[in-house]
């Protein structure tokens, strides 16, 4: 009875409950708890294979397994005669057993503060205080449903939220709660998905990542015995040490968290997407272990080749590359557990772990990913995980291999059985003849599985007749009824009755002559373990291999210099090593290259070759929402944490020749979110997408967008919803940044002694964000229409001695443009795009000429990704509207927005030193006929019109073979196509 | 400043009714006459409004005595008006202010509402479209199933009777897409299937079965049935807006089968996978605004702007819209997009034939304008250069019906008063 009581702790959060003694028991309550003994089995772990062992289990636990176990007198003794036992598997992804959360206090009103009352933290996305396991109850179908799959133990915590709260491990048995609860506090979970949040903050990605971080910050602050009472930040601060589990919503996530992780000296645990493949390289820096749902796309109907269409190359590749995802994870030594969390049907779980096994994941990777590394993951290797002594009594008896087509007929948790699908053990098939009153020595075959058997009465009908069988009852009868029969087998024969159509019944007698001798058909899986061509990226117009860097010149080219040289003609350019290291006519190539070096020349004649375009506001490549419009200032969202560089809109843009661009925050509020600074490198990721040392920006906004003018009637209660308003927002922000920025000087001035002894200010993300635009270490570009909102800006900024770097969109601009080129603001406008709300029905074409002539920076940007790609032709406007010199209009979408980005020490112009980023023409890139063919970043050729004839061949190609192995595939359930719609962002572009 | 404009004035004045009553020659210019045809060195007549001669002036003779007045206009371009099909342009001012939208009814069949009643002379957008040569609008409404009919119309009048050129030439379709779009407008989710699809397009075609009945016999008086009878005597076009090759198919075999003489097909995205059947049943396109995005991000980067190229090999007629984001105010693109055309490959002309005789045609609209011949209007402009192109359009002066039009506009006049400071 002690031995019961001798349970092996590991959590720090000592729990478990001595339940059944504080229940009061109705009837008898002694009882005993026999051994049980399982002999002749193929016991399998993680760890170990005991071909012909026996294991002995008592009361919840596992007293031994092994081979040559001197088994107890009073074992109660189960003979598997071969059969497989195997951990129970444990599943870390789940909700098991707890309420559904439900979205509150739906409204189309926007609800600014928490409705949570208490102590709490102020978003409501963030509740690290909810403990799951304080609201867990048994789940007996959702239990059931686990069980027939192979689960005994699983973690159970609340989706739902960003800071979640902690999770718990239990049992999947049906004793009491206090039985199955293993581990209270096993894990601390996180997500970037706000959940059922009725807040408005956050609104985007961006937000849910700021949000986060400034939590880490607060909860550290809040260790210093602050004053105020906060029950989140107490609980956050209690879960550091817990395992940190983290859901991804796809694989891009993963670099976002590891920047994260990184920041905070986190070791995160990642619930994955079955699509980390895809980023490999950025997993492999983070050493972060997964846990992996298996959800392996099903194939699409393709049937009808004009629907299949809509099939994107993406949605197929992914379709053939997810299977092998352990795989490949696998062979890069990354540790994962699985979860049947991916599955639509749980039911489909082990078909679908077949199928990764098939891919060649081995069964030990398998194996210790449904049991030990789960169980390792949570702390909980001491309890759960392998056929060892002393751990929980968690198994599963099978047919056989269980990775190949083993069927589970038990299930037992914590020593307890759950049959899953019953043992046949006898086995009725053979050759008999039948006897009764009427019939005389008819023959009767029962052939088929010895589970399922099927019979055939020759003499009624040469087909297969419905039988079922239940241990030793088995019964047939035919179609249309006229003959059924029940009968129990015995010793070789099977005795029993039999009805007629006219309800007579019949006593019969079957003699077994001879055994049915079924044909072995060992298990073939096919191992198809050829791992796909993962693209850069993976989809269309992806590289198979990346273009380098090479020396090239271009020879008989018009250059576009952007320089005091001008447009040079017959003109010679070199690049090397990404840079630009020769411009001019008639080049001494000795002096100019070492010795040896090979340039690749390029005869350029006819052509005209730029810097490459640089589009001071753009929207692509941004993630889950562009704006964080939820309050009137989030300095504290960055693009850069939301930059997407799988958009098929950078291999657009590039065929336009874009090379860089600002990726800016929208402008639904006064103070938006920082900018990303990236270049146009199509094939790489997002971090890589980012300019090196680039200076800081940040978004701001003016006019009708931020006072929600166009928001709808439900959206009248943010501040400010005026102009006036809107210079409060300004003042008030830059005043509590200024106050914060000298409670900071203070402390850092302090010598360390006293600074130990008091408290440190608390760190402001939003805060930080606005104390660098007054230190002039991040710099302003104002998304602005009339000219009253943005002279007034320039008097915040002037009274707050900092410069508003650039004016954007700045449609009437040209009222004030002396104005501008006082404070040292420069401008960015659209070419041409007016009437499409009230505050721009001043704004004209003549704008960037107008700036241009009064000596303001003028760009011409183009805030859609359409008319990115033709920023050359919004350029030649200038000229048309005004009057333009050429060379000045092409300098406003590249010097001059090189200028207004601090770009132009590197860009803007064709200059020696200047990265490599270069444009062919086929003609004047002014001219509307003018196409590009061939676009330079870093020196590395991304774009190439000839090329691009060839990727799309290479799409083509790929598809119809994914397509021709899709329709090969059988038994498999197709899905219909689905044509996914890009998402495509401009300022006004708001999420829910 | 003032002086000059008095002056200004007074020129205009003058050119006027000068111009108007006589006899005038252009002598010399590039003349792109929207039917293919390009001369170089031009001799175009206008009387009366309308061209008496269109001839190539260095072979024939030419007699000055019979102008009043001769125009040299050595180098400089004339071209046929623009025409831009399928726009809300003058029944929508302000894109965010609702007050001004005049172009969408409520409820799904509207074929008896009418853009013209709603056409706005005095927009102060058309004066800064037919600055850039475009002079005649299919002005259309928008939404619902049937959204209603449309007119075309000139960009200039003082009121819509005079303004209008073809009164009621069609009524417009939105046949519904296979596919639909999830999600709302900034937050787009993936195209699912339409499942709804067969419900809505026998829904469509149970009312136009019963207009066709209509239209053979009704003592009754239904404004819905009565603006459709057109379509069954071929005096109105029915405009079928629909993108995928499934939904034009289904289209035009309902038309077909119910007998509508002429059918225009307006977006026409995978027009070049229905190419045989458009050929079989001779169907014309409006094509959608040649500046967007390819429709998915696997088809060929430059889908939109090849698309023309290839239709005009495989001999079917097309002309160009802007319809779209923006597209009153950027009508004024609509050359540029078919600059953009000839960039990848449309012939010159061609394109030049995509924004007015073509269109010109398609909208029933081709004895009075669509192209420089003798006999048709005289509306037509001059630009210094280029037209199609951004960097060299200038549009110098403009005609309708021989009379020249105020080529300023609310956005010139900013330019002028604040380009000094």
């Amino acid at each position: 009875m002690l031995k019961q009581f001798c349970f092996y702790f590991f959590s720090f959060f000592y729990l478990h409950s001595f339940g059944q003694e504080t229940f009061p028991t109705n009837g008898v309550a002694t009882e005993f708890e026999p051994i049980y003994a399982f002999i002749n089995a193929h016991i399998i772990d993680a760890e170990n294979e005991i071909p012909n062992g026996t294991l002995l289990i008592q009361g919840n636990k596992i007293l031994q397994a092994d081979t040559g176990v001197q088994i107890p007198k009073n074992a109660i003794i189960k003979d598997l005669k071969g059969d497989y036992i195997y951990p129970s598997f444990i599943d870390l992804n789940t909700q098991y057993g707890l309420p559904k959360t439900v979205s509150r206090d739906h409204s189309f009103r926007p609800q600014y503060n928490s409705n949570k009352k208490g102590a709490f933290h102020w978003n409501q996305a963030i509740h690290p205080e909810v403990i799951a396991i304080n609201n867990f109850q048994n789940d007996n179908k959702k239990a059931i449903s686990f069980r027939s799959i192979g689960f005994g133990a699983v973690l159970t915590h609340q989706q739902d939220g960003i800071a979640r709260g902690t999770g718990g491990l239990v049992l999947l048995s049906n004793k009491k709660e206090h039985q199955n609860i293993l581990i209270k506090n096993a894990s601390a979970h996180y997500s970037f998905n706000k959940g059922n949040s009725s807040q408005k903050y956050p609104t985007s990605l961006m937000g849910s990542i700021a949000l986060l971080r400034q939590t880490y910050l607060d909860a550290e602050w809040y260790n210093q015995d602050v004053s105020d009472f906060n029950y989140s930040f107490e609980a956050f601060n209690s879960e550091q040490d817990l395992p940190q589990i983290f859901e991804a919503k796809d694989v891009f996530d993963i670099s976002r968290i590891y920047k994260i992780a990184d920041e905070f000296e986190v070791d995160y645990i990642i619930i994955g997407n079955g699509d980390e493949y895809k980023e490999l390289d950025i997993i492999k820096q983070t050493d972060f272990s997964f846990i992996l749902p298996l959800n392996f796309p099903e194939s699409y109907e393709v049937s009808n080749p004009e629907e299949a269409e809509n099939i994107s190359l993406e949605q197929l590749k992914h379709w053939e590359t997810a299977p092998f995802n352990p795989l490949i994870l696998a062979n890069n030594n990354i540790t994962f557990s699985f979860t049947s969390s991916g599955q639509k049907n749980p039911k489909d779980f082990l078909k679908i772990l077949r199928k990764a096994i098939q891919k060649g994941l081995s069964k030990q990777d398998a194996l210790a990913a449904l049991t030990t590394i789960p169980a390792k993951q949570i702390n909980a290797e001491q309890l759960l995980g392998t056929i060892k002594k002393d751990k929980y009594a968690n198994f599963i008896i099978c047919s056989k291999d269980i990775f190949e087509d083993g069927i589970i007929y038990e299930n037992w948790v914590s020593g307890k059985k759950y049959v899953v699908s019953k043992k046949q053990e006898i086995d009725v098939r053979g050759y008999y003849t039948l006897n009764s009153q009427e019939i005389k020595d008819e023959l009767v075959a029962i052939k088929g599985s010895k589970a399922k058997p099927k019979t055939t009465i020759f003499f009624l009908d040469s087909l297969a007749l419905k039988t079922s069988l239940s241990d030793k009852e088995i019964s047939i009868n035919t179609k249309d009824g006229a003959f059924r029969a029940v009968g129990t087998f015995s010793d070789g024969k099977i005795n029993g009755r039999f009805q007629d159509e006219n309800g007579t019944f019949y006593h019969f007698s079957m003699v077994r002559d001879s055994l049915f001798k079924e044909k072995k058909k060992e298990f073939s899986a096919e191992i198809d373990s050829i791992i796909p061509e993962i693209w850069l990226p993976n989809k269309a117009y992806g590289f198979t291999k990346k273009p380098t860097a090479e020396i090239i010149l271009f020879k008989n080219a018009t250059l576009w210099t952007n320089e005091v040289e001008g447009v040079l003609e017959n003109a010679e350019i070199i690049i090397k090593d990404g840079a630009i290291i020769a411009v001019g006519k008639e080049l001494d190539l000795s002096e100019i290259l070492e010795k040896d070096e090979i340039v690749k020349t390029i005869d350029a004649s006819g052509k005209h070759i730029s810097c490459g375009i640089i589009d001071e506001h753009s929207h692509i490549a941004i993630t889950r929402g562009v704006n964080e419009g939820s309050q009137a200032v989030t300095a504290e969202v960055r693009i850069g944490d939301v930059i997407n560089a799988n958009d098929i809109n950078i291999y657009r843009q590039l065929s336009g020749g874009v090379t860089a661009s600002q990726l800016l925050h929208g402008s639904a509020n006064p103070i938006g979110g920082q900018s990303a600074l990236i270049k146009l490198r199509w094939g790489s990721s997002a971090e890589e997408l980012k300019i090196e040392g680039a200076d800081g920006f940040i978004k701001f906004a003016l006019g009708e967008n931020v006072k929600q003018s166009n928001w709808g009637d439900f959206n009248k209660v943010r501040f400010p919803q005026s102009r006036m308003g809107v210079e409060q927002v300004f003042y008030d922000a830059f005043y509590r940044a200024r106050k914060y920025q000298l409670e900071w000087d203070l402390y850092n001035a302090m010598p360390s002694n006293m600074k130990r002894k008091s408290e440190s200010p608390r760190e402001d993300l939003e805060l930080n964000a606005l104390v660098e635009i007054l230190k002039g270490e991040r710099f302003v570009t104002c998304h602005s229409y009339v000219q009253s909102e943005i002279n007034m800006l320039m008097h915040v900024a002037d009274s707050m001695r900092f410069r508003i770097n650039t004016f954007t969109h700045i449609l009437e601009g040209y009222k004030i443009a002396d104005k501008l080129a006082k404070h040292g603001a420069g401008g960015s406008t659209f070419s041409d795009w007016w009437a499409y709300k009230f505050e721009v029905n001043d704004a004209i074409p003549y704008n960037a000429t107008l700036l241009n002539n009064a000596g303001v920076v003028t760009a011409i940007n183009s805030d859609d990704a359409e008319m990115g790609r033709r920023l050359n032709q919004e350029a030649a406007k200038a000229v048309k509207y005004g009057g333009t010199t050429e060379e000045d209009a092409w300098k406003m979408v590249t010097l001059n927005p090189a200028k207004l980005l601090h770009l132009d020490e590197k860009m803007g112009s064709l200059k020696v030193g200047k990265d490599a980023d270069i444009v062919i023409w086929s003609e004047n890139p002014l001219s509307v006929y003018a196409k590009v063919e061939q676009t330079y970043v870093d020196g590395i050729c991304l774009f190439d019109k000839d090329r691009d004839l060839q990727l799309r061949e290479q799409n083509l190609q790929e598809r119809m073979r994914i397509i021709q192995k899709m329709m090969n595939e059988k038994n498999e359930k197709k899905q219909n196509p689905k044509k996914e719609k890009e998402k495509l962002y401009h300022c006004d572009t708001l999420e829910p | 400043m003032i002086k000059k404009l008095i002056i200004f004035i007074f020129c205009i004045t003058f050119v006027q009714t000068i111009f108007a009553q006589s006899h005038v020659l252009y002598l010399g210019a590039i003349a792109h006459l929207g039917n293919g045809l390009k001369i170089e060195n031009a001799a175009i007549g206008v009387e009366d409004g309308k061209f008496s001669l269109v001839a190539d002036a260095s072979i024939i003779r030419i007699n000055p005595t019979a102008y009043d007045t001769i125009i040299k206009l050595g180098g400089k371009h004339i071209y046929p008006a623009f025409i831009v099909p399928n726009t809300t342009l003058g029944i929508t001012e302000i894109g965010q202010v609702r007050a001004t939208h005049d172009y969408r009814e409520v409820g799904a069949l509207n074929p008896n509402v009418r853009s013209l009643i709603a056409y706005n002379t005095d927009s102060k957008i058309i004066t800064t479209v037919r600055s850039n040569g475009v002079l005649l609008a299919q002005v259309t409404p928008r939404g619902g199933t049937v959204s209603g009919q449309s007119s075309v119309m000139y960009l200039d009048g003082n009121n819509w009777e005079d303004a209008v050129l073809r009164a009621d030439d069609g009524l417009h379709l939105n046949w519904p897409n296979s596919y639909y779009y999830t999600g709302w407008w900034a937050e787009p989710g993936e195209n699912k299937k339409n499942d709804k699809y067969n419900k809505r397009t026998d829904e469509i075609k149970t009312f136009f079965t019963k207009a066709e009945s209509y239209a053979k016999s009704s003592n009754i008086m239904d404004l819905r049935m009565e603006s459709m009878k057109g379509l069954f005597d071929g005096s109105k076009t029915l405009y079928i807006h629909a993108d995928y090759g499934k939904d034009m198919r289904k289209a035009i075999e309902m038309t077909n089968e119910l007998g509508i003489k002429k059918v225009v097909i307006v977006g026409a995205e995978e027009a070049l996978k229905i190419v045989d059947l458009l050929k079989e049943k001779n169907i014309s396109l409006i094509l959608n605004r040649v500046h967007r995005l390819p429709d998915s991000q696997d088809s060929p980067i430059d889908d939109p702007f090849t698309q023309s190229r290839k239709l005009k090999e495989a001999g079917i007629l097309f002309c160009f819209d802007y319809a779209g984001d923006m597209e009153a105010m950027g009508a004024r693109n609509l050359p540029f997009s078919a600059g953009t055309a000839v960039a990848y490959g449309l012939d010159y002309e061609d394109a030049i034939s995509a924004i007015t005789l073509n269109t010109a045609k398609i909208l029933g609209i081709d004895a009075e304008v669509g192209s420089i011949e003798h006999g048709k209007d005289a509306t037509f402009f001059i630009s210094t250069a280029d037209a199609l192109d951004m960097r060299t359009n200038n549009v110098e002066q403009a005609y309708i019906k021989g009379n020249p039009i105020d080529l300023n506009n609310h956005q010139k006049e900013l330019f002028q008063k604040y380009k000094g400071r």
